[in-house]
């Protein structure tokens, strides 16, 4: 751990400023480039900060490299989802969801492509964009997130095509299942629900909340986060981490960690987890803990693998959370490094 | 015949009656019983008419009863007597009929003058009330006339025009909406108007009236003086008399125009000539005895121009001119060392040039910096008066050094603290500094220089214009020692700035300079800028020069410097003063931060010491970053709702309030909560801490340190009031959600909504 020496310089207004923007800063998003050497962040002050990842990786990186290539104000409020197609970084957070192009974004005084809001029903408010997901099979965009509702959107047109309603509270995450054009959405409402994109019909629906295994009522009955295997789902929150078997719509293996999970992902024959807490939780899918990777940040709220096969040198897994740091482990049992905002 | 009638009678009237049973009867009641019978009542029974007949009747039958006793009598007879009889009989009756008749006419005519009074007496009576209703009626008639009449004290009244005073009214008075339809509301509206500016006109009136008393009082005055100059002039003459010709001619002009004739302007500007000439007189005769070199002529010069300026001084005491008072200061100052000497001759430029731009009055009355020299001269002038052979030794303080060992050294084995006061002594000069702020506050800052160390140490003392009663347990805010420390980001002023103080101070043995700077007062960076020594960090320079560019272009940022952090300390004094007894004391012009009710509050606030924070388990981000510097003053706030209790950690920056203070936080309710296990903490410390923006109120934020908590309080309640509650615990929550709120959770995060949105009174995400 290569934690900065308490500097006992006496700082000036700006300075103070700033280092106390850093110290309040949650990142709550992350995206890998299409060309796999360069990772985004977004913030809660609605910034967006572009990582070189084959700077920090290389063997002569400095401390310097540790820093944003560039940083730049993307939203009014946090960004709380990123995805990157192909050539686009999408950014979403305060209702809006907005469009860069990865080849221009490393200049200085970079515009965004265009940007898109989801027809809301007018409210005081304006409802925030939690999750977004890529369909890639019929190149459209899954936005959800505070309205309640999965918006579906046409990459192709930038049209919202489809609306699908069933929540009853809003919308932390979703999750695609490959195989079938299906959708996986879990809320604060407790429930997950399987949508059908051909039919845009609710198919399924498991209350985690109802289950006596994994419920937890001190936490909330609140789903924060979901990954689906086709057959197996995973998801937690305030209930328990739980790893479900969809056909048969029960849980299988419970994980045994009492701090919330805000992130879950299959990786190989492995679950990782990350939440509230310093670490990365590494579990056999029986339930067992393989290992707790600890992080810096007290509390880690995405995860994010870097498998791009255009950069292997760059294979890594970052984790980012309450902090101003983003860490990156190039392999899974070891942090390596922060890179920091 | 009334015999016959008496005897008749009885008969007659139960016959006339036409009732025979009902007069028998009332016969037989008045023999039997003692009653009587009333004829009175008889009376309204028979009808008038009727008994006219009767009567009629009754005199054609006795006039024909008459009339046949007549004839018989005439005819006589013996049957006649008979027959006579018998008429008589008759006529007796008819007699008695007319008796009756006549009787009930009397009581007839009784009762109509009876009725005739009456009606009478009720006609007078309703004439009297008619005459009353009448002169009613009168005075009515007279009274509305009268009122019809009367006229309205206020349509005397010349009152401003209807359009202009829609135009100039405040809506207050002039109330549009209501007086437009209204022309009676209109004109109260406009009668008010007009009393209020009457009554403004005669404040004014009042005004101009004490001003002109007091302006004549001051001419009087003036007058007064202008008389008695005449002998002192006089005296002032003699003393020139030896003098050359320019004074001369300059003060005898002066003499000339005070003689004018004394109206009150001209004195004034009479005055202002003969000070200005006799300055003038007083500043050419320095001039002349300016260069010491010259010999002894311009020495009896200047021997001379001093008597002069003694002679003069009455005169310049009489006119206000204090020119010899800042002459001497002058004076003095030639005395001070040279970085003094810059300090002193840039803050007196900065104090004036400030004083004019204030206002065009006499500038040496309301100043807010004012400068003065302390220390003795003769002692000062002794230490210049050996250095013929040094002369550069009190700027370079090596070759200071080297003299002091090289004089010190048959007595070597002499103790090393006799080196130090010698190393650390102080010229006997200093400059005073007074700055006075808006609140009659004072700043006393003496500026004094080490000659040996070749750097400027300063001592400030603060003055208030009210006397701060309240004990504050809460730190030493307006401390001499602290009062100053940070001025600029850094500066705690317990280093030496000058890098070659090191060496000196390695051969005394002195370790640092902090131990001593509580008696020299702190050599802070700006201290040196101000009296234009720079010292390099890179290229140590061998001598440093005093350079008056240096402390010009620092002088004024300095000073306001100065004065914001006087002004902030004062406030935060007065804050603590309420945050000990457990009260927010939020000014009404930032209310509209918060909503009205707030149930959280403050129980303590106490100041810790710098260690204990940085033991403090929830701290350790703050220490990490940086922002827990020494300098800082710390304290502890205690928050509670019910069973709830919120520590706050407070770090507050000497540079308050253009750095705020940061809060850590932890919350003891269900178990620990700080930033590190709770999202919803941290966000709330993030609102506090770099949402501070929000909360600084009106300029100069003065106030942030309790908006801060206020708005602490604030939040605790959100936090409390929307925590979800856990169903399968029984009973129910303990804190109920009494603010409104949009929406409970956001983000990924689950944010709870800490935003108040000031008129609608809701809470709402960031």
């Amino acid at each position: 751990m290569e934690r900065a020496v308490p500097l006992v310089v006496p700082l000036g207004q700006t300075e103070v400023f700033q280092a106390l923007q850093r110290l309040h800063m949650t990142i709550f998003s992350q995206s890998v480039s299409p060309c796999g050497k360069f990772l985004a962040a977004g913030n809660n002050y609605g910034q967006i900060a572009i990582f070189s990842l084959s700077a920090a990786l290389s063997s002569e990186a400095k401390e310097e490299s540790k820093k944003p290539v560039v940083t730049f104000q993307a939203h009014d409020g946090p960004v709380y989802s990123m995805v990157s197609t192909d050539r686009h970084l999408l950014s979403a957070g305060d209702g809006e969801v907005k469009a860069w192009l990865w080849a221009e974004m490393l200049k200085k005084g970079c515009k965004e492509l265009w940007r898109r809001q989801p027809p809301y029903r007018t409210s005081l408010e304006v409802p925030e964009i939690n999750a977004l997901l890529l369909v890639p099979k019929e190149n459209s965009l899954i936005l959800a997130g505070g309205d309640c509702q999965l918006h579906t959107m046409d990459l192709e047109t930038g049209t919202f095509t489809r609306v699908l309603r069933g929540h009853t509270d809003y919308i932390h995450c979703l999750a695609l299942r490959e195989r079938s054009p299906e959708v996986l959405s879990g809320g604060e409402d407790g429930a997950v629900r399987l949508w059908d994109l051909r039919t845009a019909k609710e198919v399924q629906t498991i209350e985690v909340y109802k289950h006596e295994e994994c419920s937890r009522p001190h936490n909330g009955r609140w789903i924060g986060c979901l990954a689906t295997d086709s057959d197996w789902m995973v998801c937690g929150g305030g209930p328990a981490l739980t790893l479900w078997h969809l056909r048969s719509s029960t849980p299988t293996t419970v994980f045994p960690i009492r701090a919330p999970q805000k992130h879950v992902t299959f990786y190989q024959d492995l679950i990782l987890s990350a939440g509230q807490g310093r670490c990365v939780n590494q579990w056999q899918l029986s339930g067992e803990l393989k290992a707790q990777v600890p992080g810096s940040s007290p509390g880690l709220l995405s995860l994010s693998l870097n498998q791009q096969p255009a950069a292997p040198e760059c294979k890594v897994l970052t984790a980012a959370g309450n902090s101003c740091r983003v860490d990156v482990f190039t392999n899974l049992g070891y942090r390596a490094f922060s890179l920091s905002f | 015949m009334s015999s016959e009638s008496g005897k008749k009678r009885k008969p007659k009237v139960i016959r006339s009656d036409g009732a025979p049973a009902e007069g028998k009867r009332n016969r037989s009641d008045t023999e039997q019983e003692g009653k009587y019978y009333s004829e009175e009542a008889e009376v309204d029974l028979r009808d008038p008419g009727r008994d006219y007949e009767l009567y009629k009747y009754t005199c054609q039958e006795l006039q024909r009863l008459m009339a046949e006793i007549q004839d018989l009598k005439s005819r006589g007879g013996k049957d006649v007597a008979i027959e006579i009889e018998e008429r008589r009989i008759q006529s007796c009756v008819h007699f008695m009929t007319l008796k009756k008749l006549n009787r009930l006419a009397h009581i007839r005519l009784k009762k109509g003058r009876d009725q005739t009074h009456e009606a009478k007496q009720k006609v007078d009576a309703y004439h009297l009330q008619l005459q009353n209703l009448l002169y009613e009626v009168m005075h009515l008639q007279k009274e509305i006339t009268k009122c019809l009449e009367f006229k309205s004290k206020h349509e005397e009244i010349d009152l401003v025009s209807l359009e202009e005073f829609y135009k100039e009214a405040p809506p207050d008075i002039s109330k549009a909406e209501v007086t437009m339809g209204d022309p009676h509301q209109q004109t109260l509206a406009r009668l008010d108007w007009e009393l209020e500016q009457r009554k403004r006109l005669a404040e004014k009136y009042r005004e101009c009236l004490s001003n002109k008393e007091k302006i004549l009082k001051e001419i009087e005055v003036k007058k007064e003086y202008l008389s008695s100059l005449q002998p002192r002039l006089n005296s002032i003459m003699q003393g020139l008399a030896v003098l050359p010709r320019l004074e001369c001619s300059g003060t005898i002009w002066a003499h000339c125009n005070l003689r004018l004739p004394g109206s009150s302007n001209s004195s004034a500007s009479a005055s202002r000539v003969a000070g200005i000439i006799v300055t003038q007189a007083a500043l050419e005769l320095l001039a002349s005895s300016d260069p010491p070199a010259s010999a002894s002529q311009s020495a009896g010069t200047t021997g001379m121009s001093q008597g002069t300026l003694a002679a003069s001084l009455p005169v310049q005491e009489y006119l206000f001119m204090p020119f010899d008072q800042a002459h001497k200061q002058y004076e003095t100052a030639r005395h001070l060392p040279p970085p003094l000497y810059v300090l002193f001759v840039q803050a007196t430029a900065y104090g004036q040039a400030c004083a004019h731009m204030k206002s065009s009055q006499p500038p040496r009355q309301d100043k807010t910096l004012s400068v003065a020299i302390e220390g003795s001269v003769d002692e000062a002038k002794a230490l210049f008066k050996p250095p013929e052979d040094s002369q550069d030794d009190e700027s370079d303080s090596d070759a200071e050094e080297e003299q002091t060992t090289k004089r010190r050294r048959p007595t070597l084995g002499v103790q090393l603290d006799d080196k130090r006061k010698e190393m650390l002594k102080r010229h006997p000069l200093s400059v005073m500094l007074d700055l006075k702020c808006k609140d009659d506050s004072v700043l006393h800052l003496t500026f004094y220089y080490l000659m040996n160390l070749n750097i400027m140490t300063v001592k400030a003392k603060v003055t208030t214009a009210t006397e701060l009663i309240t004990p504050i347990s809460a730190g030493d805010l307006l401390s001499p020692d602290s009062v100053l420390s940070c001025l600029y980001p850094g500066d705690h002023g317990k280093k030496t700035p000058n890098p070659a103080n090191q060496y000196q101070f390695d051969k005394v043995g002195i370790l640092t300079l902090s131990d001593y700077v509580l008696e020299l007062g702190h050599p802070y960076l700006w201290v040196q800028k101000l009296g234009g020594l720079h010292f390099p960090k890179e290229q140590p320079q061998q001598t440093v020069i005093a350079d008056h560019s240096l402390s010009a272009s620092h002088m004024e940022t300095t000073m306001k410097l100065l004065k914001t952090r006087v002004q902030s300390r004062l406030a935060l004094h007065k804050q603590f003063a309420s945050l000990e007894h457990g009260i927010v004391p939020v000014t009404s012009d930032c209310q509209y931060l918060f909503p009205a009710k707030v149930v959280s509050h403050l129980v303590k606030w106490v100041t810790i010491a710098h260690e204990d924070y940085m033991e403090l388990h929830f701290t350790k981000d703050i220490v990490d970053a940086g922002l827990a510097g020494d300098t800082n003053l710390y304290y502890m706030a205690l928050i509670e709702r019910g069973t709830a209790k919120l520590q706050a950690a407070v770090v507050l920056n000497p540079g308050y309030s253009s750095i705020p203070p940061i809060f850590q936080l932890c919350l003891n309710w269900k178990g620990e909560k700080t930033n590190s296990n709770d999202d919803n903490i941290r966000a709330m410390e993030g609102e506090v801490n770099v949402c501070y923006k929000e909360l600084c109120g009106p300029w100069p934020s003065h106030q942030l340190l309790t908006n801060q908590l206020q708005r602490l309080c604030v939040l605790l309640d959100v936090y409390l009031e929307t925590e979800s509650h856990d169903d399968s615990v029984e009973g129910p929550k303990e804190f109920p959600q009494e603010k409104m709120c949009l929406r409970l959770f956001r983000g990924p995060s689950r944010m709870k909504p800490f935003k108040y949105n000031h008129p609608q009174g809701f809470f709402s995400h960031r």
